[in-house]
């Protein structure tokens, strides 16, 4: 598997969740290269007025993974330095999961899993009923996808033919975790989705997926299935275990980031 | 002659209003179809029988307001309101978002098809949604007022459509957070709301013959409610019945307890349904006697608040 570092990203979010002593690090870690693209290559938006009316449409569905959205966001100009300050504190913008009253550029506010996927089917429904062009990308936990709810706006999707949303799914084992039979790929190609498998964190293949996404007002919607390692870059907390929701201690805190300022 | 069915006239509502506004949409869970045919012809884009996934249908309805839309979603009561309560509470009211909740089959309306299809919490479950408005429009002419009134405002809110329609002549027209004074009176307030207006008149009239003066109100808004023509009543009679198709806890009665709490002494009875699940069949008429919820059941409450000091 290629790595890309984006090991600054990396590092905002780690000093996110040690500063504001909330957050989950290795969810964030598992989407952060993919966000990073679609931020920086794919969606079109402008951060000093995210209501335009032209944007493209991010829906982070699995709202646990903010952390990364945030760093994203803060990378591309919608946030401030002052604002990450402020996370999981009082008076501040940023919770531990997005608000979208609150975070600029935040279109949903999720972290009750299976909301945000339907509510960009919604997104794209409404927007191509008003004869716009947008696109929407939605990005789904695997875990995410035991929800009943998925399956259901995934049939709603295809059925309507919403051929400017793409799915992202974040294959990174969790669902595997409780019910093995781990077949994702399948699973949405059964529903009728346009399927693409691919490293989420290989710069080269993530590019590849987008660049071939050819949205259009009455199509086949496309499901990105991302394989990614939860924890990515950091070996201690790569994989299923106790970093899902740990804090780092200060020594934690210090090994994390002489990982992430590595060559 | 017999009144036309509300159920008829949400669709004739959807087909004029969808005229001369682009911004309404329609989904439904596979309830109303055909009813709506003419809306789905003449607005073409607009209409989605979404199917059997009514979580999906209300976040998906979310989505459409977020783009600015005014999306109605439509089936019954329990699976909207009961199943998809999450969906409302955060893809809705979190987001600040507006639409219609328009039901069928609430309280017992489909008494036959048992528990699975009895819905009669919806107004206490949409009361904890902060900014949500719930509505009761028991006549045709009700909905479409209520309707054309709210559509837009930006709000979630809750248009409970019963299966039957009151037979009452309103003095007039119904407005969105008004209660209307039915009949005047000195001795009693009967609050009524949805079909059980008939049975307040009625009681009212068995009242009547033993000397009694009731008041008659009808609230076809359930939230806000209308503290000040309640309380006027109320101040008058220092007597309340409340009637209504809903669970006695968090129902119409609640919040008439809570509105009158520190306004002087008075008597109260509900006649509503105890806090208990339905498992009984047979007809609405039925239910209706079994429950109460008759004229000479709301008489029989009266009369218990009628005898000379009691309260």
């Amino acid at each position: 598997m290629t790595a890309r570092v984006n090991s600054d990203l990396r590092r905002a979010i780690v000093d996110l969740v040690y500063k504001g002593r909330d957050g989950h690090i290795p969810s964030a870690f598992s989407i952060v290269d993919l966000l990073d693209h679609l931020y920086g290559e794919v969606l079109r938006y402008d951060p000093k007025a995210p209501q335009w009316p032209d944007r493209d449409y991010f829906i982070l569905s699995k709202g646990h993974g903010c952390v990364a959205l945030y760093a994203v966001l803060r990378k591309y100009g919608f946030l401030t330095d002052r604002d990450l300050e402020g996370f999981c504190r009082e008076g501040g913008l940023l919770g531990e999961h997005p608000d979208s009253r609150k975070v600029p550029g935040a279109e949903a506010s999720t972290g009750s899993l299976g909301h945000g996927m339907p509510f960009a089917v919604g997104i794209a429904l409404g927007l191509r009923i008003q004869g716009a062009e947008n696109r929407i990308v939605t990005l789904v936990g695997d875990g995410e996808c035991h929800e009943g709810t998925i399956w259901e706006s995934a049939n709603i999707a295809v059925n309507l033919k919403l051929g400017r949303l793409c799915v992202v799914v974040d294959w990174n084992g969790s669902a595997a975790q409780l019910m093995p039979q781990d077949d994702l790929p399948a699973k949405w190609a059964a529903f009728g989705w346009n399927v693409r498998v691919i490293d989420g964190h290989a710069p080269l293949e993530i590019a590849a997926a987008f660049a071939e996404w050819r949205p259009e007002s009455v199509g086949v919607p496309r499901v990105i299935v991302a394989r990614t390692v939860k924890g990515k870059g950091v070996p201690m907390i790569e994989g299923h275990g106790q970093w899902h929701h740990r804090i780092p201690s200060p020594e934690d805190y210090r090994a994390i980031l002489e990982i992430l300022s590595r060559p | 002659m017999t009144p036309k069915p509300i159920r008829q006239q949400f669709a004739d509502t959807m087909l004029e209003v969808g005229q001369t506004d682009p911004k309404l949409c329609v989904l439904v869970g596979d309830i109303s179809h055909f009813a709506l045919q003419p809306f789905a012809k003449v607005c073409p884009g607009r209409y989605y029988n979404i199917g059997i996934c009514e979580p999906s249908m209300v976040s998906v309805a979310a989505g459409l307001a977020k783009t600015g839309l005014y999306p109605v979603v439509h089936t019954i009561a329990p699976f909207l309101i009961e199943r998809s309560f999450e969906q409302f509470k955060l893809d809705f009211c979190y987001h600040g978002l507006g639409g219609s909740i328009v039901t069928v089959g609430s309280a017992f309306d489909y008494s036959n098809l048992g528990c699975t299809h009895h819905c009669y919490g919806d107004f206490a479950l949409m009361k904890t949604l902060p900014g949500t408005h719930i509505y009761y429009p028991a006549t045709a002419a009700e909905f479409d007022a209520l309707f054309r009134a709210t559509y837009k405002d930006g709000r979630l809110k809750l248009l409970r459509l019963p299966t039957r329609s009151h037979t009452a002549l309103l003095p007039e027209a119904v407005r969105p957070g008004r209660i209307v004074r039915v009949r005047e009176g000195a001795d009693l307030t009967i609050l009524a709301t949805g079909p059980q207006l008939d049975s307040a008149l009625g009681a009212a009239d068995i009242l009547a013959a033993k000397s009694h003066k009731t008041e008659v109100l009808y609230a076809p808004t359930i939230r806000p409610l209308d503290t000040e023509t309640l309380g006027a009543s109320v101040a008058k009679t220092r007597r309340i019945v409340v009637v209504e198709e809903h669970l006695r806890s968090g129902g119409l009665g609640d919040d008439v307890l809570r509105a009158l709490a520190g306004t002087g002494p008075f008597a109260y009875r509900s006649v509503s349904i105890p806090d208990t699940l339905i498992t009984d069949y047979g007809t609405y008429d039925q239910h209706c006697r079994r429950l109460g919820l008759t004229p000479q059941g709301v008489a029989e409450a009266a009369a218990q608040i009628l005898t000379p000091g009691r309260r």
